[in-house]
């Protein structure tokens, strides 16, 4: 796997690594790889001068050749190996006072043990390897289906699939069993969503189906090299003089599974370890624990006290023997000892040997083992952690990140998912200034009791629907009564948005009750929730068609099936922050319907409308204080001309090679102008169970928690108040760019103009807030404090001349609330805070926007058993909830911190007793370095006689029991202030 | 390098077993271990349980020490410098040429008893700064070659007293070649004191490492003469002198058994000691005692363990006394929450 490096550059600069094999290499001069591949469909001879990788795949790290060297070379790489090899060495030679055996067998039975444990791991992944090369897929061979082996996949090959089958290698789907060519894919080994997603196969390639028809193929794929973005995919297809563009859509990739769909059939792009998902397959960044960085200076500092140890003893024998003593028969010819200087030299080696147990061999072996046990037995194993209801243990990912746990101070969280349960429901809405939904969210109830208000019982109408995803009760919008209210034309046009424009995929049978709803975002499926029980139910979706029973549209009580021809999807991304699609009315209107962030849609309104968008803003902000996720709605009109034009473009920009993404972008913001403001939509994001009281009981224990969320600053804030992060008492720094000032700029729209006054703005009030921070502090008993502030905000306090204040403002308080922060942000938060401030941090997050921020963290946790698993797979701990990490920091993480450092300190303790008698000895053998301890008694005093005790100390030591380091979450606190291990 | 996490879920796939094993519960089975609920005592140190202890200590300490300190002073011992004292007052400036000159160089001491001493009455010679334990002279010598004629050539270890000429010196090597060879013949009140030689060895050694086929080959026979000379037809395994000399000392000041004297030794005895001074231990500063001593059941004299026991003892008599007057002058309610450190310093974060 040399050639990793090169996997990460951009493909189109740097690719040269997949060339054909016939590339010489001459000088310095590296012929250049053409930055896309060519693939003959169907044609092995053709592909065979390009010599393409096979699909088998091998994870192993070693083979029976490699092994010995390759795994030694690995153990080495640890210092203290290569200390013991040297003092083996030395102990080999005439001047070492004890036989070999004391150095060499400690070495080996260290070695022993990790290279057994090295080739156990290898054997479980190679026979993984073989189990899935030898798993058998059909390929086309003389118009006939054959079975082979995966291994034996070529490049080019046609393959055929089955359903619930998996696929082999990254596949260019041809056709379908399905009408209109498509097929349905679970990518829950890529990504952990078990949402089904549409495949759409070129509608030229649909009849390829048959074996017959499909050996007639013969096309060519012009394709960019192999990468490992999933989600990207330029190429196009070469068939019958004609060049169609690929993308995304067309691509099944391996470790993807086929779902309702009777077989598909495919050529074979990306083989073996070039597939997007091997490409992927990177390890993350191993962490070491500060504990163990620690240790390795301790060891330092060891062995300079070993080498002071030696030194006397060197100096000290040049001295005393400098004489005649007759009795050891010293001649003159003996050339060591010829004088001082050559006999201190000799007995400083001789020493070395002698004194080598004070640094303990076994230490990190014995560490490793205790951690492994730690991890996968009383972690992984903790029913405290283990969730019922997802059915989710906590799962450590890697063990040495155990008693790290214990000495964190900070914590990053992420909001959705993590201190929320993401179980999004339809709460309330807003057309055309009007405000709809009579519920009162659970921190709308928060707030009350702060305020001391008596929180009213819950009225609901008689009738009111409740389902998953739908929890709203207002009795004017529903059974068709909108068509009462002052706006019925724009309602029915909000309805009609959130029918429309998503990319919902409905499952089941086509009744409003037995639907289910594949959503990408749970978001997504409350409004398309909302949408049915409005009155507009969606229930099918082809490629082009969206299909919509609509009720009380005409007049009441009349149901109609309606079919809008969707035309284009402009889709989701977090830069874009809005969704849209022209779809095209049975009686041929043509509309744009988009929804988006606030901000997004309200750049983008047309004139006329200033009322309405006033008010929305208000019902935007209200929802947003109450805690509810917003998004707002809007569409427009348009003309077939315009459209057509723009469709052109579309179409270009959608069969670019490079930079589609872009360029895509570019041409969305041509049509996504001049909206029409329909209204809001409000969704309720609920607390996870027991998150303000873990919040709680984790401040007690002297860890401040920051919020980091993408949502509005109102949303945050109140799911700051709702779950104890900050309350009434609290002095609350608010640092928006939400402000007069910067909105003055805005207006301006000079960008450079912007740029300067938003970061004079950030720098004013981060210095207010600093000064007013250090007075509190300074008066006795002073408020706690608390800071919010804003990604725009942050970006630009996060500027290298107003990163120290940010640092020692935020430091200052309790609580630190950062919104509407992008995921890169939210890295370089933690980060700072992990280097600025030399505190252990750690990140908890759900979904792949908190990969970052989790691996930058010294400890990375991520929520599992809800939605993907990116955040899992970046993460070192997975737990099922938020109020977990009660167990996790409090018991598991101050046991594991206190046991390694009790484990360590008996370690060395041992090793400097039995060392520093030995010691003693010197000085009462004239320095001579005789040794004082027997052959075998030194070599198996640490890695057998004294092994035990210290495994079992660090297993079973506690100092007090797990309910009281959780009632008396302080323990941890006063523990952390005292380290065990000395600080360098 | 190429070890990763994506790789175990394509094998997942591979298998296709995964939505069978989705159905199975994850829930972790219980047992004590787990859950770190095993059994475990943690004893409270409560101020009764910490001043019993320290008197239980003191009371089995301190008589234990006074018994040995009385067994230790039970002891006769008598010791006698004798280094300087046996040099000529002439010679006495330059010592070393003194002892390698040639001559009998015979030294009588007059030792009294100041006690009875009852028999077995041990002889002991005792070096001091004699280093019997350094590395290179602790090495120099043949275990193999010294049990059996077999091994006569394994000589390797024994430089630089290993041949003579190419001819194998048995007893090989420096620790032999330097045999401790002053002489001592002892008389009471003008009688001759008849002191045993025999039974002075350990019957392990005179049985497995000192061969009763080996004898004394080309011994002292070198350049230079280090020390005594063996008798080459008396065997190994009787030559009880050597194979007490070759059980090195550990530490540089040491006693070895010289005989014993089976009679016992009234007080006011007058012991005259014939000794011939050949060893040297003047090229090195050390010294020579001779030491007559008889012995108790806890060994020879030595005052250390009684002492040790006393001191322990007494430590933890006094703490015991020192944490009874803290409990009945202040005392403190166990497990006083306001002790702990968050409750101590309000406000502290």
């Amino acid at each position: 796997m040399v050639r990793s490096g090169s996997f990460h550059v951009d493909s189109s600069s740097a690719s040269h690594r997949r060339t054909p094999s016939r590339t010489v290499t001459l000088g310095h001069i590296q012929p250049q790889a053409p930055s896309y591949r060519t693939v003959y469909c169907n044609d092995r001879e053709s592909n065979q001068p390009v010599r393409f990788k096979g699909n088998s795949i091998s994870t192993t790290k070693y083979n029976v050749f490699t092994f010995l060297p390759k795994g030694l070379f690995e153990q080495f790489r640890r210092i203290a190996n290569i200390y013991f090899l040297g003092i083996s060495c030395l102990s080999m030679t005439p001047i070492s006072p004890v036989s070999p055996i004391t150095n060499v067998a400690p070495l080996s039975m260290v070695l022993l043990v990790s290279l057994i444990k090295e080739a156990f791991e290898d054997w479980k992944r190679f026979q993984n390897d073989m189990s899935i090369n030898n798993s058998t897929v059909e390929i086309l061979q003389d118009q006939q289906w054959i079975s082979i082996p995966w291994r034996k996949l070529q490049v080019g090959d046609i393959v055929k699939i089955k359903k619930d089958g998996f696929f082999p290698a990254d596949i260019l789907f041809l056709s379908s069993t399905n009408a209109d060519g498509i097929c349905y894919v679970e990518t829950a080994n890529l990504d952990g969503e078990t949402n089904l997603k549409i495949r759409k196969a070129l509608e030229r390639t649909w009849d390829y189906l048959v074996p017959e028809k499909a050996y007639e193929f013969k096309g060519e794929i012009q394709c960019e090299q192999p990468n490992n973005s999933l989600y990207t995919f330029t190429g196009n297809l070469v068939a019958q003089k004609q060049t169609l563009p690929l993308s995304p859509d067309q691509l099944l990739l391996r470790g993807c599974s086929l779902r309702n769909t009777e077989y598909i059939v495919g050529a074979v792009v990306f083989t073996g370890h070039e597939t997007k998902v091997m490409m992927n397959a990177m390890n993350a960044p191993s962490k070491r624990s500060t504990l163990e960085k620690k240790l390795d200076k301790l060891i330092i500092t060891i062995f300079c006290v070993l080498v002071t140890m030696c030194l006397i003893g060197a100096i000290g024998c040049s001295i005393v023997t400098d004489r005649e003593d007759k009795y050891l028969g010293l001649h003159k010819s003996d050339w060591e000892y010829r004088n001082g200087l050559m006999i201190g030299f000799f007995t400083f080696f001789t020493l070395v040997t002698l004194f080598s147990s004070i640094i303990p061999i076994s230490l990190y072996v014995s560490i490793e083992m205790i951690k492994f046990i730690q991890s996968t037995q009383f972690i992984n194993r903790d029913l405290n952690m283990y969730h019922a209801e997802t059915n989710t243990p906590a799962s450590a990912r890697t063990s040495n990140l155990n008693e790290e746990l214990g000495q964190v101070e900070y914590i990053f969280s992420d909001k959705t998912g993590t201190l929320t349960r993401n179980l999004m429901e339809f709460f309330k809405c807003s057309i055309g200034g009007i405000s709809y939904g009579c519920g009162v969210t659970e921190i709308e109830r928060g707030i009350a009791q702060r305020h001391g208000l008596k929180v009213q019982e819950e009225q609901r109408s008689t009738g009111a629907i409740r389902e998953k995803g739908f929890n709203f009760d207002d009795p004017r919008l529903m059974r068709g009564a909108w068509r009462n209210e002052p706006n019925p034309d724009l309602c029915k046009e909000l309805f009609r948005c959130l029918a429309i424009c998503h990319t919902v995929l409905p499952e089941g049978d086509e009744s409003p009750e037995k639907i289910v709803y594949q959503a990408a975002s749970p978001d997504e499926a409350a409004l398309v929730t909302a949408a049915k029980n409005f009155g507009f139910f969606f229930y099918r979706r082809t490629p082009t068609m969206v299909h919509v029973r609509e009720s009380h549209v005409e007049k009441m009580g009349k149901i109609q099936d309606v079919a809008y021809e969707i035309l284009n999807v402009l889709e989701f991304n977090s830069t874009r922050k809005r969704q849209s699609v022209v779809c095209r009315f049975p009686d041929g209107r043509l509309v744009l319907y988009c929804k988006g962030a606030d901000n997004v849609i309200f750049e983008r309104l047309g004139n006329g409308t200033d009322d309405i968008r006033k008010v929305t803003r208000e019902h935007l902000e209200q929802f947003g204080s109450s805690g509810l996720r917003t998004l707002c709605l809007a569409y427009k009109d348009l003309n077939p001309e315009t459209y057509d034009s723009w469709n052109e473009k579309f179409i270009q920009a959608k069969s670019a090679l490079r930079d589609r993404e872009k360029k895509l972008d570019e041409v969305a913001e041509l049509i996504e102008k001049d909206l029409t403001l329909i209204g809001s939509t409000a969704i309720e994001d609920k607390l996870q169970e027991g998150v303000p009281t873990c919040i709680e009981t984790l401040s007690r224990a002297g860890i401040k928690i920051w919020v980091l969320t993408g949502d509005k600053m109102e949303t945050a804030i109140n799911i700051a108040y709702a779950c104890n992060l900050i309350n009434n008492e609290m002095k609350q720094f608010v640092i928006s760019s939400e402000t007069d000032a910067i909105r003055e700029a805005e207006e301006r729209g000079d960008q450079v103009e912007i740029a300067r006054v938003i970061k004079e703005e950030v720098k004013k009030e981060l210095k207010k807030s600093l000064e007013e921070a250090q007075h509190s502090l300074n008066t006795v008993a002073g408020p706690k404090l608390s800071l919010v502030i804003d990604g725009k905000c942050l970006m630009y306090a996060l500027d290298p001349s107003l990163r120290v204040m940010l640092l020692s403002l935020s430091l200052n308080c309790t609580s630190v609330v950062c919104c509407r922060v992008s995921p890169l942000q939210k890295a370089q938060v933690t980060s700072l805070v992990r280097k600025g401030a030399q505190k252990i941090t750690l990140s908890i997050g759900d979904g792949a926007n908190d990969v970052s921020m989790i691996q930058a963290a010294h400890v990375g946790i991520g929520i599992s058993g809800m939605e993907g698993m990116q955040a899992v797979m970046a993460s070192d701990f997975a737990i099922a909830q938020f109020r977990f990490l009660t167990d996790l920091l409090l018991v598991h993480g101050r046991w594991s911190y206190l046991r390694i450092c009790k484990v360590v300190m008996y370690f060395f303790y041992k090793n400097l007793t039995f060392t520093l008698t030995q010691f003693w000895f010197t000085f009462r053998t004239g320095f001579s370095g005789q040794r004082f301890y027997d052959d075998w008694f030194q070599s198996l005093f640490n890695v057998v006689f004294t092994a035990l005790p210290v495994i079992v100390l660090g297993l079973f030591e506690k100092d007090v029991s797990a309910s009281l380091s959780k009632r008396y979450p302080e323990l941890r606190a006063s523990m952390r202030s005292r380290p065990k291990v000395p600080k360098k | 390098m190429s070890s990763n996490t994506a790789s175990s879920s394509a094998g997942a796939a591979g298998s296709g077993d995964s939505s069978a094993a989705r159905k199975n519960s994850k829930r972790p089975k219980y047992s004590k271990f787990t859950q770190q609920e095993l059994p475990a005592c943690k004893p409270i140190l409560t101020p009764g349980w910490v001043i019993s202890t320290f008197l239980i200590v003191s009371v089995i300490f301190i008589p234990l020490g006074v018994i040995s300190l009385f067994a230790s002073q039970d002891v006769v011992e008598i010791v006698d410098r004798y280094d300087t004292e046996c040099i000529p007052t002439p010679a006495r400036t330059n010592k070393i040429a003194y002892i390698q000159g040639g001559g009998d160089k015979v030294c009588t001491r007059e030792l009294k008893v100041p006690k009875r001493m009852k028999q077995p009455v041990y002889v002991y010679y005792q070096l001091e700064n004699f280093y019997q334990n350094h590395r290179r002279y602790v090495k120099s010598r043949s275990d193999s070659q010294l049990r059996s004629p077999k091994y006569e050539n394994q000589i390797s270890a024994c430089k630089p007293e290993d041949d003579v000429g190419g001819q194998p010196i048995v007893p090989c090597g420096l620790i032999a070649w330097s045999l401790f060879n002053d002489t001592y013949a002892l008389s009471r009140n003008n009688v001759s004191l008849a002191v045993n030689k025999k039974g002075i060895a350990w019957n392990s050694d005179k049985e497995h490492k000192f061969g009763n086929k080996v004898f004394p080959k080309n011994f002292q026979k070198g350049n230079l003469t280090g020390g005594a000379t063996l008798d080459p037809k008396i065997p190994l395994s009787e030559q009880e002198d050597l194979i007490v000399w070759m059980r090195t000392a550990a530490l540089p000041t040491f006693r070895k058994l010289y005989g014993k004297i089976e009679s016992d030794l009234e007080i006011g005895d007058t012991i005259l000691v014939t000794l011939k001074n050949n060893y040297n231990t003047y090229s090195f500063n050390g010294k020579k005692k001779l030491v007559l001593s008889t012995t108790s059941w806890l060994g020879g004299k030595n005052d250390f363990l009684g002492i040790a026991y006393l001191t322990v003892g007494g430590i933890c008599f006094f703490l015991a006394l020192a944490f009874t007057i803290m409990y009945l002058v202040k005392p403190r309610r166990l497990g006083d929450p306001s002790y702990l450190s968050w409750n101590r310093n309000p406000g502290g974060r």
